[in-house]
C-alpha cells in the first residue's frame, strides 16, 4: 500500500482523536440519580457510534493536514520494447549537409536531420528505456538508460550546439555497451550508432569490443549518414592498394561489425528520407517481449480525508439538533 | 431549538463545517516562489585533477569535489527549477543536455553529473577566457543562467596582447563564475592512457608563456629578439605553470568583463548562498495547497467540543 505523509510531525495530532473518549460532546441534563435510568443497549451503541464518528473526523482532519498520500508505485508489466542506447557522433563533419556543404536555408545539416528524426523515434518508443552517449575524440556520457522521455529529448536537443573534434568510434562503442552493465537482460538490447564517418579500430579495442558485445548480448544498428561522394559502407575498393582500414575505414568497420557474432544491421542513409526508413525499420523490428516497470504516480489522499471529515462533521451537527431540549 | 443554538458546541460544529466548505471551495492559492534555471558548465581540464580539497579527511580532486557538491545541491533546489549540464575544455564547451526539471529528472541529472570525467575532454588546451566567451555566446538565447565552474588556470598562458573581448555578450547572458581550488599552488597529477596516476606534471612538461603572435614587451627589452625567427626572444621561458592554484583575481576580472558575478566554491552552504542570487531567480506563480489552514481551524473547533470538562461541573452532575 505504501502510504506516506508529507509532514510526519503533524501526526502527533492523532492524539487529539482520543478526546471524544473523555467527553461525549453532548449537553448534560441533570438527573436525580443516574442509577435509576435503566440500561439501554441501543443508547450505548448510539453514543459509541457518535464517539467513533468524532474520533474519525479528528483523525481525518489530522491526516489531511499531514498530507496523506500513496507513494509512487511501480508495477512490473510485460510489454514490447527494448533498451536502446543512442550513440551519437559529435564530430565536426556532422554539422555539414548530406551534400557535404555547410547548411544553407534549404538543406539541413546531418546533425539537424538526425536530431529531428531521433526526436520522433523517441516519442514513438513509449515503453523503452533509452540512454544517450556521444563521442568525438573521446566518449561523453550524457544520459543513463531512463524511461523519462523528456530527459532523452533534452539530451538530443543539446546536440544542436556545435560539434567537436574527431571520430573515435571504439571508445564510444565501449561507453555505449557499459550502459547495459547492471541492467537486467530483458527485451532486446540495442546500440543505435548514428555517425557520418568511421575510424580504424586498433587491435586491443577490437578484442575488447568483441568480448563486450558477446557478454552483454547487444544488437548493433549502424545508421551511416553518407555524405555525397564519400566512400560508403558497402563500396568495394577499386584498387587493391586501397583495401585497408586506413583508406576505407567505413568498409572495415562494417566488416568488423559483421564479425562480431551479435545481430547487426547497417543502413546507409544518403538523405533524411533514407534515415527515416532506417528508423522505421528499427521501430518495426525491435519489439521483443520485455519486462518493464510502469510507474503509477503518487496519489494524493488528503482530499479523501477532508471529505470524510466533512461528512462526519455534518452527521455530528445533525445529531446536535436531535438532542433532548429541556 | 433555541437551546441547541445557544450551546457553544453547536456553534463550534457549524463553524467547523463552514471552514470545511471554504476548504473545498478555495483549496489553493497562487503564490510566487523563486525558481532557478542553471546550466552548469564544468571545467574538465587537467588542472581540475589537482587535489586540494578535503572530504572526510581525504584529499579529493577539484573535479570530484565539484561533482559531489553539485549532486548535493541538486537535492536542495526547489521543484520547477531546471538544471542543464555542459563540459568545458580546449576553448569552448559542449552541452550534454538542455535544462531539465529537477524533481522529475533527479536520477538522470544526478547520474550524469556523477559520470563527468576528465577523460571526456576532446582536446587538451585550457583557454578559459575563450571558452567562457563561446559558452556565453552559445547559451545567451537559452534563458538559462550559465554557471561556469573553473579554477582559472589558463594553459598555455594567455598573451596579454590578445585578450578576449566580451563586449558582444556583456549584459546579454546572465550567470556566475564559480572559482574552484585552493589559493596555494599544488602540482597537477599526470595519468597514463589507462587512467593510472604516473606522477605529476613537471616544470618541463608545460609551456610557461604564450608564443602566439607578437610579444607584449618592448622588443628592445627582449633578449635575443628577432622579429621573424624569435619574436619572444631566445631565452627559455620559466614559470610555475606546472603548478595550479585558483586564479581568483583573473576570474574576478573575467566576471566583471562579461557581466557575470563571481563566487568561490568552499562548501555546499556557500555555493547555495551564492547561487540563490535573486538576479538568477525567476519568480514563478506556483499553485500552493492552503487546505491545511481551514482544516486546522476546523480541527481546533472540533477539539473544543470534546475538550474534557473542568472537574467542578462533575462534582454537581
Amino acid at each position: 500500500m505504501n502510504w506516506a505523509v508529507n509532514t510526519p510531525w503533524a501526526l502527533t495530532g492523532l492524539l487529539l482523536a482520543l478526546l471524544p473518549l473523555l467527553n461525549s460532546g453532548m449537553r448534560t441534563s441533570p438527573a436525580p440519580w443516574t442509577a435509576l435510568i435503566p440500561a439501554d443497549t441501543l443508547s450505548v451503541v448510539i453514543v459509541g457510534c457518535l464517539r467513533l464518528c468524532a474520533m474519525a473526523a479528528i483523525a481525518g482532519l489530522v491526516l489531511g493536514i499531514a498530507g496523506l498520500h500513496r507513494t509512487e508505485q511501480s508495477r512490473e508489466r510485460i510489454g514490447h520494447g527494448a533498451h536502446i542506447v543512442l550513440l551519437l557522433d559529435r564530430s565536426s563533419s556532422m554539422d555539414n549537409t548530406f551534400a557535404g556543404r555547410a547548411p544553407n536555408g534549404s538543406d539541413e545539416s546531418k546533425a539537424t536531420a538526425a536530431r529531428r528524426l531521433l526526436t520522433d523515434f523517441v516519442n514513438q518508443r513509449q515503453t523503452d528505456l533509452i540512454g544517450v552517449a556521444e563521442y568525438s575524440t573521446s566518449p561523453l556520457f550524457v544520459m543513463p538508460l531512463t524511461e523519462n522521455k523528456n530527459a532523452v529529448q533534452a539530451a538530443i536537443a543539446a546536440t544542436a550546439t556545435p560539434a567537436l573534434g574527431f571520430t573515435h568510434v571504439s571508445k564510444g562503442l565501449g561507453m555505449a555497451i557499459s550502459f547495459f552493465e547492471q541492467q537486467p537482460v530483458t527485451g532486446s538490447r540495442i546500440v543505435l550508432l548514428v555517425s557520418d564517418g568511421a575510424a580504424a579500430i586498433d587491435h586491443d579495442s577490437e578484442l575488447k569490443l568483441r568480448e563486450w558485445f558477446r557478454q552483454q548480448q547487444v544488437r548493433l544498428y549502424w545508421i551511416f549518414l553518407r555524405t555525397a561522394g564519400s566512400p560508403g559502407i558497402f563500396d568495394q575498393p577499386e584498387d587493391s592498394r586501397d583495401d585497408n582500414a586506413g583508406a576505407m575505414p567505413e568498409l572495415y568497420l562494417h566488416k568488423f561489425f559483421l564479425g562480431l557474432g551479435s545481430p547487426y544491421r547497417a543502413y546507409e542513409a544518403e538523405s533524411p528520407d533514407a534515415l527515416k526508413q532506417a528508423i522505421a525499420d528499427i521501430n518495426r523490428l525491435e519489439n521483443l517481449p520485455m519486462h518493464y516497470v510502469e510507474r503509477i504516480p503518487r496519489q494524493d489522499l488528503s482530499t479523501t480525508c477532508y471529505s470524510v471529515a466533512a461528512l462526519l462533521l455534518l452527521v455530528l451537527l445533525g445529531v446536535k439538533f436531535c438532542e433532548v431540549k429541556r | 431549538m433555541s437551546t441547541t443554538l445557544k450551546d457553544y458546541r453547536t456553534g463550534c460544529l457549524l463553524s467547523a463545517l463552514i471552514a470545511m466548505l471554504v476548504l473545498f471551495i478555495h483549496p489553493s492559492k497562487q503564490q510566487k516562489t523563486p525558481t532557478y534555471n542553471y546550466t552548469f558548465i564544468i571545467d574538465i581540464t587537467r588542472s581540475m585533477n589537482a587535489t586540494d580539497y578535503q572530504q572526510d579527511n581525504q584529499a579529493v580532486s577539484r573535479l570530484h569535489f565539484v561533482k559531489q557538491t553539485l549532486r548535493e545541491l541538486l537535492q536542495t533546489l526547489p521543484c520547477e527549477s531546471k538544471v542543464g549540464l555542459g563540459l568545458f575544455t580546449e576553448r569552448r564547451s559542449t552541452l550534454l543536455f538542455e535544462p531539465l526539471e529537477v524533481c522529475s529528472a533527479y536520477t538522470e541529472i544526478d547520474t550524469a553529473i556523477g559520470k563527468v570525467d576528465w577523460r571526456m575532454a576532446w582536446a587538451a588546451d585550457s583557454n578559459i577566457a575563450k571558452g567562457l566567451l563561446s559558452t556565453l555566446d552559445m547559451l545567451k538565447k537559452s534563458g538559462s543562467s550559465v554557471i561556469f565552474i573553473t579554477d582559472g588556470q589558463e594553459a598555455p598562458p594567455v598573451n596579454p596582447n590578445y585578450q578576449t573581448d566580451f563586449s558582444s555578450v556583456k549584459g546579454q547572458a546572465k550567470g556566475m563564475i564559480i572559482g574552484v581550488g585552493g589559493l596555494q599552488a599544488v602540482p597537477i597529477p599526470k595519468f597514463d592512457s589507462l587512467g593510472k596516476q604516473t606522477g605529476f606534471y613537471s616544470h618541463d612538461d608545460v609551456p610557461h608563456r604564450s608564443s602566439f603572435g607578437q610579444s607584449n614587451l618592448d622588443p628592445s627589452q627582449i633578449k635575443g629578439y628577432n622579429a621573424r625567427n624569435a619574436p619572444f626572444g631566445s631565452e627559455a621561458a620559466t614559470g610555475n605553470e606546472h603548478l595550479s592554484a585558483l586564479q581568483e583575481t583573473y576570474l574576478e576580472k573575467l566576471a566583471a568583463e562579461s557581466g557575470l558575478t563571481y563566487a568561490r566554491l568552499t562548501d555546499l552552504k556557500n555555493l547555495n548562498q551564492a547561487l540563490q542570487n535573486p538576479k538568477l531567480a525567476t519568480e514563478k506563480m506556483v499553485q500552493t495547497d492552503i487546505r491545511w489552514q481551514p482544516a486546522l481551524f476546523a480541527l481546533l473547533l472540533l477539539c473544543l467540543v470534546y475538550l474534557p470538562k473542568p472537574p467542578k461541573y462533575r462534582l454537581f452532575s
